[in-house]
C-alpha cells in the first residue's frame, strides 16, 4: 500500500458539512449506504439525499427502538424448538437479518468482529454453540471494546475453534493466546505466548460449554507483557488492553473497513483517533467520528475498498426491494470465498484485491445474473414493476440505484438487461 | 503446421496489425490478443485417493511368497497382473497405467508416508493436506500456500482450482487466494461484462483486469467446449480430468489442480471387509481416467507441461483380516504421470519380513515429493511452503 498524502488530522476527523465545492449527492449517498449499511434502496437514497449526510449517520448510526424489537425478534427466529438446527440455518438467517435490519451499521460492525476473530464451523460443529458466539459479536458490536474481548475469551466456540477444547495444565494450548497477542499487538514473543498458554490452562469445552476445571489450572506466577503475577485467561484480555498498541491495530482495522483498504493512513492521522480510543474502547464513538468525516466523504475514501461477497449481493439486493432465499445465497457467497461461519483462518478473510481473481469475478457475474432473473433467490422479483413505480427509464434508474452514474453505453431498456448491466460494471466490485 | 500455441505467441506479436470494432473494449482486446496468463507455464494435477489404498495390490510384490501367503483371498496372481520388473506389477485393471509405464511417462515412487501418523484418517490425511509444518497448528494446507505464493492480484491470475464435488479437502486452503470450487469447465464461463477504459485509480484498474480476464477467460473455454471434448471412460474422476484438461487448452491460466477419488470423507479406498471387487473397480477408474487425460493431453502438445500425483493417507496391511479386507497401513506407492516425469521405479520396495504393526515401513517422507514438485515443477519456493527443506526423490527429469 502506498502512504496516503499527508491529511490534516483536524481536518480529517472534522463533521463533513457540504458545501458548493463539496456538494452532497448521489454518489456520496450511494458510499456511505456502501460502507454504513449493505447498499440503499431507492427511496432511502431518496430521503438521504433530502435530510443531508449527518442526519441520514443520525438514523444509521442510532436507529431507534425498532432496532431492539426487530432483534428481538430474530433471536427468536433464530433459535427454532429443540436443537435441531445446523450452521448453515443459522447463516441463512444472519444473512436474512443483514437484509432486512433496521440497523445494518450493527451487522456490518458483526460481520467486522467475525473478521477479527473468526470462529469456524469446521471446527466447532455445533449451531448453538455458533449463534451464542454471533451474539457476543453483536451484543458488543458497537459497544466497548474490553467487554467484547472478555466475552471473546470466555467463548467455547472460539475455544473450538482454535483446537483448544482441553487446556490441561501440563499441555495448555498456544493456539488461543498466540492470536490475542498477535492480533492486538502485531507481534509476540514466544516466551510471552507460552505464559499466557499457562493462564489459559483450566479451560475446557464440554457439551459445547466451557467450564474451568480447577485442578488444570496453573496457580503459578506468569509474566506476560511485562507484569508479572498468577493470572487467568481474562487477565490476560486485561493486559492486551492496556497496551498502546491494541488500540492502534483496531483503529488501523476500523480505517481499512469504514474508510480506505488502498492507502496506508499516515501515523499521525490516526494518532488522535488511538488516543480517544485508548481511553474507554467505545466502538460506536470510534465509528461515528470516522463516519461523519470530511475524510470519509472525500476522494481519498470513494470506492477505495473492494466489496466482499456479502456486500456485493446485498448492494444488488437492497436495490430490489424484495426478499430473497438465503439458504442457496449463503451457498452462492461461500463459492465466492466468503462463507460465513467458516472462514479460512482465525483471521478471517485477507479481504481487498484478494477478492477478485477470474474464477470470483466469473462467479459475481453469474450470481448478479441469477439474482436479477429471479433464479433460486426469488419468486416475486418484478423488476418491470419496480422501475415503472420509481418513474425513470429503466436504464437510468438501474445505473443511478447501484453505481449512481450514467448509464453504461449500450444499455438495453430491458429492465433485466438495464440492471444487469449496471452492476456488471467494475465500478459495482468497489466499495 | 504451427501449433496453437505458436500462433497464439504470433498473434500477440502481430498485434499492431489487426484492427477491432471500435466497440470492442479496450482492456478486453488487449488481454484476447496478448498471450494469456501462464499459456507456457507447468500445471501440477494432484489427484487425492480418499480411504488409504492398498498399496501392495496396487503395485503388487508378485515374486514374494509373503504376498501371497498373508493374502489368502486378496492376492493377484502374475499371470494376470502387468509386469513392471522382475519382481513387481501393477493390478491387472491397470493396463492404462502400465501403458504410461511402458512409455517413461509414469514414476512410481516406493515406500513414501509420514513417519509419525496414527494411522486413523482424519490425523493422517491432515498430515498429507498440512504437510505438518513448523510451528504446528497451521490453519492452511499445502496447495493452499503454493495458491499463495503463484498469486498476484496485478496479474489476476488464477493460481488454484479444486475439480470435484465435494467439500474442498483442506490441502487447498489458503489464506489469501480463493480457491474456487469446479464441476465443470462452465462454471468459468459468465455472462458478458463491459470492462470500461476510463481512466481509473488502482482499484477500479484492478477490477478492471479481473473482469476482462473473468470474460476473456470465459470466451476461450467456450470455444474449447466447442471442440472435440477427448475420448474418456464414463467415470466421475474422467469427467474431471476432462475438464482439467479442458481448462488446460483454455489456458484459464490455473497452476494447481486439485481432484479427487473415493467420495471425500473416509473415502472409497477404506476397504475393511470384501475389499476385492471395490478395490479392483477403483483402480480401473483410477488406471483408465489417467491414461485418457494423458491421451487427451498428449494430443494437443500439452502432456509435457502437466505433471499429475496421487496420493492417499496411508498403505494398508499385509495381512487380510478374515474380512476379506486389510487394516489401515503405512507406506504406500505414490504415482507421478507427466510427459516430463522421470518414468520407472523409484526406491526400494519395503520389505514385507520387515513390517511396522503390519504396515509396509516409510522410507520416502512424502514431503520431498511435495518440494520435487513445488521447486522443480512450479518454481516456487518449497521451504517457506513446508516449513523445512526436502530433497527432491528425482521423480522429474531435468
Amino acid at each position: 500500500m502506498a502512504p496516503s498524502a499527508a491529511f490534516d488530522p483536524q481536518w480529517a476527523w472534522a463533521r463533513f458539512e457540504p458545501d458548493a465545492h463539496r456538494p452532497w449527492n448521489l454518489a456520496l449517498a450511494g458510499h456511505l449506504y456502501r460502507r454504513a449499511a449493505f447498499g440503499a434502496a431507492w427511496p432511502q437514497l431518496q430521503r438521504a439525499l433530502a435530510d443531508g449526510p449527518q442526519q441520514t449517520l443520525d438514523r444509521l448510526l442510532r436507529p431507534g427502538a425498532e432496532a431492539a424489537a426487530f432483534n428481538r425478534q430474530f433471536d427468536e427466529y433464530e433459535t427454532p424448538p429443540g436443537d435441531d438446527r445446523s450452521a448453515t440455518e443459522l447463516r441463512a438467517w444472519w444473512l436474512q437479518r443483514m437484509i432486512r435490519t433496521p440497523h445494518p451499521l450493527l451487522e456490518k460492525m458483526t460481520l467486522f468482529w467475525h473478521g477479527h476473530c473468526a470462529a469456524n464451523n469446521g471446527k466447532v460443529e455445533s449451531a448453538p454453540s455458533l449463534q451464542r458466539y454471533l451474539q457476543l459479536l453483536r451484543r458488543h458490536a458497537l459497544g466497548d471494546f474490553r467487554a467484547l474481548l472478555a466475552g471473546l475469551v470466555q467463548d467455547a466456540a472460539l475455544f473450538a475453534t482454535f483446537d483448544a477444547k482441553a487446556n490441561r495444565r501440563a499441555l495448555p494450548n498456544p493456539g488461543f493466546p498466540r492470536w490475542l497477542l498477535e492480533a492486538h499487538l502485531g507481534q509476540a514473543s514466544e516466551q510471552d505466548i507460552r505464559e499466557a498458554a499457562r493462564a489459559f490452562s483450566g479451560w475446557f469445552v464440554q457439551l459445547d460449554q466451557l467450564r474451568f476445571i480447577e485442578r488444570e489450572h496453573d496457580t503459578g506466577n506468569k509474566q506476560i507483557l511485562g507484569s508479572t503475577g498468577n493470572f487467568g485467561a481474562d487477565d490476560v484480555a486485561r493486559l492486551v488492553l492496556a497496551q498502546p498498541a491494541t488500540a492502534a491495530m483496531l483503529v488501523r482495522k476500523l480505517y481499512r473497513w469504514l474508510i480506505s483498504e488502498t492507502a496506508e493512513p499516515a501515523a499521525a492521522l490516526l494518532a488522535p483517533l488511538e488516543a480517544a480510543f485508548a481511553k474507554d474502547y467505545d466502538v460506536l464513538a470510534l465509528v461515528e467520528t470516522m463516519l461523519r468525516s470530511n475524510l470519509f466523504f472525500s476522494p481519498a475514501a470513494y470506492r477505495q475498498r473492494v466489496k466482499s461477497p456479502v456486500e456485493y449481493a446485498l448492494g444488488m439486493i437492497q436495490g430490489l426491494e424484495t426478499s430473497v432465499a438465503t439458504q442457496p445465497l449463503g451457498d452462492a457467497l461461500a463459492g465466492l470465498g466468503q462463507n460465513l461461519l467458516h472462514p479460512p483462518t482465525t483471521r478471517g478473510w485477507s479481504g481487498g484485491r484478494d477478492w477478485l481473481n477470474p474464477a470470483t469475478v466469473a462467479g459475481r457475474l453469474r450470481l448478479a445474473d441469477a439474482l436479477l432473473r429471479g433464479g433460486p433467490y426469488s419468486e416475486n422479483l418484478n423488476l418491470a414493476a419496480l422501475v415503472q413505480k420509481h418513474g425513470q427509464p429503466a436504464t437510468i434508474f438501474f445505473a443511478q440505484l447501484y453505481v449512481q452514474d450514467e448509464p453504461a453505453a449500450g444499455s438495453a431498456p430491458d429492465p433485466r438487461h438495464a440492471a444487469y448491466a449496471a452492476v456488471a460494471q467494475p465500478e459495482f466490485l468497489l466499495a | 503446421m504451427k501449433t496453437r500455441r505458436e500462433f497464439l505467441k504470433a498473434t500477440a506479436k502481430a498485434g499492431a496489425l489487426f484492427s477491432f470494432a471500435a466497440s470492442a473494449p479496450r482492456l478486453l482486446m488487449r488481454s484476447a490478443l496478448a498471450l494469456p496468463p501462464g499459456a507456457d507455464q507447468t500445471i501440477l494435477v494432484v489427484l487425492q485417493l480418499s480411504g488409504g489404498n492398498d498399496g501392495l495390490n496396487t503395485v503388487i510384490p508378485f515374486a514374494d511368497d509373503l504376498y501371497h501367503q498373508s493374502r489368502p483371498t486378496l492376492r493377484q496372481v502374475a499371470a494376470q497382473a502387468h509386469r513392471i520388473s522382475d519382481q513387481l506389477a501393477l493390478h491387472p485393471r491397470m493396463a492404462g497405467f502400465a501403458r504410461l509405464f511402458a512409455g517413461g511417462q509414469l514414476a512410481v515412487v516406493q515406500g513414501v508416508g509420514c513417519a509419525k501418523s496414527d494411522r486413523n484418517h482424519p490425523g493422517a490425511m491432515h498430515m498429507w493436506h498440512t504437510a505438518e509444518p513448523q510451528p504446528p497448528g497451521p490453519q492452511t494446507g499445502w496447495l493452499g500456500r503454493a495458491a499463495d505464493q503463484l498469486w498476484n492480484p496485478d496479474t489476476a491470475n488464477l493460481p488454484a482450482a479444486f475439480v470435484g464435488a465435494i467439500p474442498q479437502p483442506f490441502a487447498s486452503n489458503a489464506e489469501r487466494v480463493i480457491v474456487p470450487s469446479l464441476r465443470s469447465p462452465r462454471d468459468l464461463v459468465c455472462p458478458p461484462a463491459k470492462a470500461g477504459s476510463a481512466p481509473g485509480d488502482r482499484l477500479l484498474d484492478g477490477a478492471r483486469r479481473a473482469t476482462s480476464a473473468a470474460q476473456a477467460n470465459s470466451v476461450r473455454i467456450e470455444n474449447v467446449l466447442k471442440a472435440h471434448a477427448g475420448d474418456y471412460p464414463q467415470y466421475r474422476l474422467a469427467d474431471e480430468l476432462r475438464t482439467i484438461a479442458q481448462l488446460i487448452r483454455a489456458d484459464a491460466g490455473i497452476r494447481v489442480f486439485f481432484t479427487e477419488l473415493g467420495g471425500g470423507g473416509i473415502g472409497g479406498f477404506d476397504n475393511h471387509a470384501g475389499q476385492l471387487g471395490n478395490h479392483c473397480s477403483l483402480l480401473e477408474q483410477l488406471s483408465a481416467s489417467i491414461a485418457a487425460f494423458a491421451r487427451d493431453l498428449q494430443r494437443d502438445r500439452l502432456f509435457d507441461r502437466v505433471v499429475l500425483m496421487t496420493f492417499s493417507e496411508f498403505g494398508r496391511t499385509l495381512h487380510e483380516n478374515g474380512r476379506r479386507g486389510t487394516g489401515h497401513g503405512a507406506a504406500a506407492p505414490v504415482f507421478v504421470v507427466g510427459g516430463r516425469a522421470q518414468g520407472g521405479l523409484i526406491g526400494t520396495h519395503p520389505s514385507l519380513a520387515d513390517l511396522d504393526q503390519d504396515g509396509q515401513k516409510v522410507h520416502t517422507d512424502f514431503r520431498r515429493i511435495y518440494a520435487e514438485l513445488l521447486d522443480r515443477w512450479l518454481g516456487l519456493d518449497s521451504r517457506e511452503i513446508l516449513g523445512g527443506a526436502y530433497a527432491p526423490v528425482g521423480m522429474l527429469r531435468a
